[in-house]
């Protein structure tokens, strides 16, 4: 069995634009949770609204497409309902920091049992691109015209400081290590936040320079700084990079976990 | 052996809720319902069901929705300012066709307004809160005992209808304690299951498509969005948008016979007082005071959807009295379907209409 | 097993041909009749998973499929493979 069993065949192709990057991470998610053995009967996807949102919608399994931002709120009671059910959640940028951030936190904090996968697209994408709480400060969007003025949010920092038991960040240029990570995620006991970024051509690159696919994600490639070498970095006593983001596993701990199958 | 107690009202609709075979309850604290959760949170885990405190009512509303997929008999409870929040989601178990409860104390609005006190301010909320044209099932409990037997018939309408059905009490029926006959056992409607190999949201002859539970292998997608009977998202097809919103009416508006529960008290009167929740009290204590043929009394227990025909049985109606705690929520209603002047008591500040009050309008309109 | 592109599927992204190490992925040029310029595939034989995942029983690369935000990617079972007369001419 690969992950394309679990694609529902007569809803492709999805509805994401040429060289979305959420295919990509769905694939790594779907060939995680293979990876798993886990029966199709006991598995949940549950998502809110935008453009990763619509990913369960192509899963064969039982899936709960919600409402915006509340995506873990939906995936707390289906969980606590039963917890023999494997619950994972798929999320965007804004969904799951703008107007689910009380949920997220308050999931990290439960450390309730789900796995959350989070496509960073840094925009508002189904939208038709409006910043997003990830926007890096000074890229374009239809609202920040002239330049995004706020600071962006760091998910995974959000996510360790509010207590998940699991937090990694890779981007859709790494998909061995995405499927790898989505997969200690599915195995931790507790809250697993796995933050992924991805292109999006459409909205961002459009209007960021990135005129090409490819273009997006070779910039993810090579501004993504691996966490061991930051560390490295810290120890010499080197200064980090500012533009670059740190991607490897963050946090793997075992704080007492809700919800967890007995 | 049924047994006799003396309860408040909040803990009458929890111990209802526990003897329907409710088994989730995700709340939030706010007054005046709060003995509803804090009775849940310290019964429900001895009786192997999931209390779980969320972080607002948004997420209390939307974790009931989830549970409830997976087949639990869920239910919240919250007054006016957190109901405002969950109208979001209860547009999502409307859309999705989730059987759940929400049992709502009200108390005075707008806005935090009145905690510690009554109002049926939200009386139009519940049946148009949300976004869009659905139809939802409304019931008003009058006393200690009907918190109790009203919740627990909630729960059936709900996995009969699939739909939300929503408990409007208020501040005075959910603090009163009184005297309460708890019976043996209480009825249960089973939640019709999907007949495997049958389009998940194909309806049957009355409307309702079985359900499919989650984790029982029916792969089901569950969407906010218009949807197809296969449930996946078709947002741009105006015949099925129409046909989907149609049913989800229809489901509920063709079947108001069944779900009414109303008395008719002296049905060839002049006079007929319209009560629903806690005014229900002030005018049967003037009936009792007045024994008199000439005043009838309309007392409905189901608010929506309204049961109109109810009122073609007073045929002698030369007027009817309508004591509200707000400024004419349910009247508007029965305006629209009798010819006769329909004279609204409004009451606002979290006190109950005195006898004195209505003997002074039958006065009035006689 | 032979590498193959699901032309129905494929929304002509060209990350394949960023991704796959051996370069097998080469930027079409004809627009097909959905008006999508799918990538062609150059002596796709070089793939080490259309070679080698019986013998292995498991994916080997597999980065082009998982990379494919559109599932377009597959290794389909191959045709008998007939021999070809070949007409010595003396």
């Amino acid at each position: 069995m690969t992950f394309d069993d679990w694609y529902r065949q007569d809803r492709l192709p999805h509805i994401f634009c040429a060289g979305c990057g959420n295919g990509t991470i769905i694939n790594c998610t779907l060939a995680a949770v293979d990876q798993m053995g886990w029966k199709k009967d006991d598995t949940v996807f549950v998502s809110g609204i935008g453009c990763s949102s619509r990913a369960p919608g192509y899963i064969v399994t039982d899936s709960l497409h919600t409402t915006h931002g509340r995506a873990i709120a939906f995936a707390t009671g289906v969980k606590m309902a039963n917890p023999d059910l494997n619950v994972v959640v798929f999320t965007g940028d804004g969904d799951l920091a703008a107007i689910g951030g009380n949920h997220f936190i308050h999931a990290c904090r439960r450390n309730i049992d789900l796995t959350v996968v989070c496509m960073n697209n840094q925009i508002y994408g189904m939208t038709g691109g409006q910043g997003s709480p990830t926007t890096p400060r000074g890229c374009f969007s239809t609202t920040t015209p002239t330049g995004c003025v706020e600071m962006p949010f760091d998910l995974c920092e959000l996510a360790i400081a509010a207590g998940a038991n699991y937090v990694s960040r890779w981007t859709s240029y790494h998909v061995k290590e995405l499927e790898k990570a989505v997969k200690v995620g599915l195995e931790t006991p507790g809250f697993s936040f796995i933050e992924a970024l991805v292109q999006c051509p459409t909205a961002f690159g459009r209007r960021n320079k990135f005129r090409q696919v490819a273009d997006h994600v070779e910039y993810l490639r090579a501004h993504s700084l691996l966490k061991a070498k930051r560390d490295r970095l810290i120890e010499a006593g080197e200064a980090v990079p500012d533009d670059m983001f740190v991607v490897g596993e963050l946090a793997r701990r075992k704080r007492p976990a809700l919800g967890v199958k007995p | 052996m049924t047994r006799t107690e003396f309860w408040q009202g909040n803990t009458a609709c929890a111990e209802g809720a526990l003897a329907a075979g409710c088994n989730f309850f995700g709340g939030y604290p706010i007054t005046p319902s709060t003995e509803v959760a804090e009775l849940m949170a310290a019964k429900m885990p001895k009786k192997g069901g999931v209390f779980i405190q969320m972080e607002d009512e948004i997420a209390s509303m939307a974790s009931i929705i989830g549970a409830a997929w997976t087949g639990a008999r869920s239910m919240t409870a919250t007054s006016g300012p957190g109901f405002s929040l969950m109208m979001e989601n209860i547009g999502y178990a409307v859309m999705t066709e989730t059987p759940c409860v929400v049992v709502n104390v009200q108390r005075g609005g707008p806005s935090t307004g009145q905690p510690t006190m009554a109002a049926q301010g939200d009386m139009m909320q519940v049946r148009f809160g949300s976004q869009g044209d659905y139809a939802i099932i409304a019931l008003c409990p009058a006393s200690v005992q009907e918190m109790y037997e009203l919740t627990a018939k909630a729960f059936n309408l709900a996995d009969q209808y699939r739909v939300p059905v929503f408990l409007m009490a208020d501040e005075i029926v959910g603090h009163m304690r009184e005297k309460i006959i708890i019976p043996d056992s209480m009825a249960k409607t089973p939640r019709k299951a999907l007949v495997k190999g049958t389009l998940p949201f194909k309806p049957d002859a009355d409307l309702v498509p079985g359900f499919p539970q989650f984790g029982k292998g029916y792969g089901v997608h569950v969407t906010g969005l218009t949807h197809d009977e296969r449930g996946y998202p078709c947002t741009t097809n105006p015949k099925l948008h129409e046909a989907l919103v149609r049913r989800l009416v229809d489901k509920i508006e063709s079947a108001r016979h069944a779900i009414a529960d109303f008395d008719i008290i002296n049905p060839d009167a002049r006079q007929v007082f319209i009560a629903y929740g806690a005014p229900v009290r002030t005018v049967q204590q003037v009936m009792h005071d007045r024994p008199d043929k000439n005043i009838g009394f309309l007392r409905l227990r189901t608010v929506w959807p309204f049961p109109e025909y109810a009122l073609a049985e007073f045929k002698n109606a030369k007027c009817f009295l309508m004591p509200e705690l707000n400024l004419g929520q349910m009247a508007r209603e029965v305006e629209r379907h009798v010819r006769v002047p329909v004279v609204n008591i409004q009451k606002l500040g979290g006190e109950l209409h005195t006898p004195a009050e209505l003997v002074a309008a039958l006065e009035a309109h006689r | 097993m032979i590498l193959a592109i699901d032309e129905t599927r494929c929304k002509g992204c060209n990350l394949c041909t960023k991704v796959c190490p051996y370069k097998i992925f080469k930027e079409g040029k004809k627009p097909n009749r959905r008006g999508i310029v799918v990538p062609e595939l150059d002596r796709p034989e070089r793939c080490t998973n259309c070679r080698l995942q019986q013998l292995y029983g498991r994916t080997l690369c597999g980065v082009c499929q998982l990379t494919c935000p559109d599932q377009a990617i597959n290794w389909i079972e191959e045709q008998p493979y007939e021999l070809k007369k070949v007409a010595i001419e003396y």
